[in-house]
């Protein structure tokens, strides 16, 4: 891991005209889920994309990570679009963290982790030997989670907390500059929500990681993004600081309810409630 | 990490306790851990080998005529040290042990290993833990393909040697291909979808092979017969020959997709997002465990329930990585039949019963236990 933050000119995605639709090359008469995104994204930032159910968020992070095929339009991470960079160029950059994490073969903890040095070797199906070097570095990532001693229990045996601060220590452990989380906090109890935020927001300000997270919880993304991104129907209503996004107005006409917006009683943030 | 050298503790505490509290640890190591490293590679890897050859040499022993092992030994060693061939008169022992029962142990190993390390590929890339080439479908598919053949007569010709592997290949590939599509398509996909499908698809492909029987030549038909019970009978060392080159074509390509597999139990999309070129790996997996089934069961006939209880048994005393598992379930795999093989000729000796009942018998059972007790450690 970088032990300053990298300086990173430039913004860490710049996305042009992006349309994407489900479907095979031959059936493609969906409609699209993502429509013309234009936007650019900042490095060294905490964006939270957010927007109602089947807008669109998870598909613009599996895009973000390529995990689905890049539809029409150019994504360029740090400059380099991606039909440039192979699966293994783009992991050793980006780093997602998925929703859930199923496993039901008998893997233990560490080796999931040291799982994320695969984009970092070449060679035959990328057989190779764990080194030292990966060794310290899966380390160091497990003890910044704190799961250090988990680390030869079972992926199964694990809580839900402990699986998902094991998952982020397996990003950490591809060295990414971007990291991006699919509702990091969705099946955790509040201590939880609250221990993986002060994670994410230390990895970004420590050394400068961009965190691209989607997440339901309006009030969460308030508090730890420094930017946000509202989708509606595939497309963008706003991009702004949370005090730009988060306004009663807007969050009626995308969300279809009424919702009131006061500040947070520490930070002053705005708050999102739902009316009685 | 830290931004703040340690020679400012005293300055601010409070910004610099968070990091000064965690001493720096004691680095992990593959050895701290129970962890896949090249020395625990080899040891195991080498166990395997050593409990292959052990076995091989106990089971050349039992037979019709019982050979004793110092017998077995020194006829192996005879072999090695080069002494010259022996007759059906000069020495009887020797032509049953070396042109007899040693084909047939190997054929046994070669079988079961590849059917072992083909579930265990299935396993990972369908991410379903029941998957057995048999069970699924995959076997009929090969037998399908290898029947057509047969009763297009390129069974008898020497030109068949390679034609009977290569449509067997081709039924397999077909079968893989409909289950992949299967299990790839639709939400809510559970792993008994595809158990589900297997049973279909094996219901399918035996209705045309007894098509196909029952229109065929009875002499061609009853040759069949025995062979799809799955039978280990009658190779010579030439057969082997050409088996071991499609088995070894198939291993290596496989092989080389241990540690691609270890990345796609996470999940395909997760995979991805590791640098997995899932596609390349999926096509190379899928046409490597086609042509490993084509193979065996060209050659062998339908055996069953390897491919699912070796893969458990491996990772319940090793573990689940690939790169030790693809190898070590090979060893197990071909032990195990080459002990079902021995079972099947000895217990009714003279006379013998296919291989194929020893698997199922042992096989069955466990597949329900496993179906029914959804064991953790074993991935369900």
């Amino acid at each position: 891991m970088r032990d300053s933050s990298p300086f990173i000119a430039g913004p860490a995605y710049v996305l042009r005209d992006v349309t994407f639709r489900y479907g095979t090359p031959f059936r493609n008469t969906s409609e699209p889920v993502l429509k013309n995104l234009t936007c650019s994204i900042d490095s060294g930032k905490i964006l939270g994309i957010l927007g109602p159910n089947g807008s669109g968020k998870s598909t613009l992070l599996k895009l973000l990570s390529r995990v689905l095929p890049q539809g029409s339009g150019t994504i360029e991470l740090f400059g380099n679009p991606f039909s440039l960079l192979s699966q293994a160029d783009v992991a050793r950059r980006v780093a997602l963290v998925p929703q859930e994490t199923m496993q039901i073969f008998p893997f233990t903890i560490a080796e999931m982790v040291l799982m994320g040095r695969f984009p970092h070797h070449r060679g035959w199906g990328g057989w190779h030997w764990e080194d030292s070097e990966d060794w310290r570095i899966a380390h160091q990532a497990m003890e910044e989670l704190d799961v250090t001693h988990l680390g030869s229990r079972l992926v199964t045996d694990v809580s839900g907390g402990e699986r998902q601060r094991a998952v982020i220590a397996r990003a950490l452990t591809q060295e990414p500059q971007v990291l991006l989380l699919d509702e990091p906090t969705a099946f955790l109890d509040l201590h939880h929500q609250l221990d993986i935020a002060r994670i994410l927001r230390r990895l970004n300000r420590e050394r400068g990681l961009t965190v691209i997270l989607v997440s339901h919880d309006l009030n969460l993304a308030s508090q730890y993004c420094d930017r946000l991104m509202l989708l509606h129907h595939g497309e963008i209503v706003e991009i702004g600081s949370p005090r730009e996004v988060l306004r009663p107005d807007l969050l009626e006409s995308v969300y279809g309810c009424q919702v009131l917006v006061d500040g947070h009683p520490q930070s002053g943030l705005p708050r999102v409630s739902l009316p009685v | 990490m830290a931004k703040v050298p340690p020679m400012t503790i005293s300055s601010s505490t409070t910004e610099s306790s968070e990091w000064v509290h965690s001493p720096p640890p004691v680095p992990l190591s593959g050895s701290s851990l129970p962890m896949l490293t090249i020395h625990r590679w080899c040891l195991w890897v080498g166990i395997s080998f050593l409990l292959a050859v052990v076995a091989l040499w106990a089971c050349l022993g039992f037979g019709t005529e019982s050979i004793a092992f110092s017998r077995v030994w020194s006829i192996l060693l005879g072999v090695l040290m080069g002494n010259g061939p022996v007759t059906i008169e000069t020495d009887p022992v020797s032509v049953i042990l070396l042109q007899v029962r040693l084909p047939r142990l190997i054929l046994a190993f070669f079988v079961g290993g590849s059917l072992a390390m083909v579930g265990v590929a299935l396993q990972a890339l369908l991410r379903n833990p029941l998957a057995d080439p048999f069970i699924i479908g995959i076997s009929s598919g090969a037998a399908l393909g290898a029947a057509i053949a047969i009763l297009f007569g390129v069974g008898i010709s020497v030109w068949s040697v390679s034609a009977l592997p290569v449509c067997a290949f081709a039924g397999a590939l077909l079968s893989l291909l409909i289950l992949y599509r299967i299990s790839s398509a639709g939400t809510g996909f559970s792993i008994y979808t595809l158990l589900l499908a297997g049973v279909v698809l094996n219901a399918i492909f035996s209705a045309f092979i007894m098509f196909l029987t029952s229109v065929a030549d009875p002499n061609r038909a009853f040759g069949m017969y025995a062979w799809l019970m799955g039978s280990l009978t009658g190779p010579n060392f030439s057969t082997l020959g050409i088996l071991s080159l499609y088995l070894g074509l198939g291993l290596i390509v496989l092989g080389t997709q241990a540690q691609s597999l270890n990345l796609l139990t996470l999940g395909e999309e997760t995979a991805r997002s590791l640098g997995v070129e899932v596609e390349r790996v999926k096509q190379s997996v899928f046409v490597a465990s086609a042509l490993l089934t084509g193979a065996v069961v060209s050659f062998s006939g339908m055996i069953g329930f390897v491919g699912l209880i070796v893969p458990h048994a491996v990772r319940l005393v090793l573990c689940a990585d690939h790169r030790l598992l693809l190898p070590v379930a090979g060893f197990v795999g071909g032990i195990f039949l080459m002990l079902a093989d021995t079972v099947a000729r000895t217990v009714l000796s003279p006379g013998e019963f296919p291989v194929g009942v020893v698997t199922a018998l042992v096989g069955g059972p466990v597949f329900l236990f496993l179906l029914t007790n959804r064991n953790r450690r074993v991935g369900m």
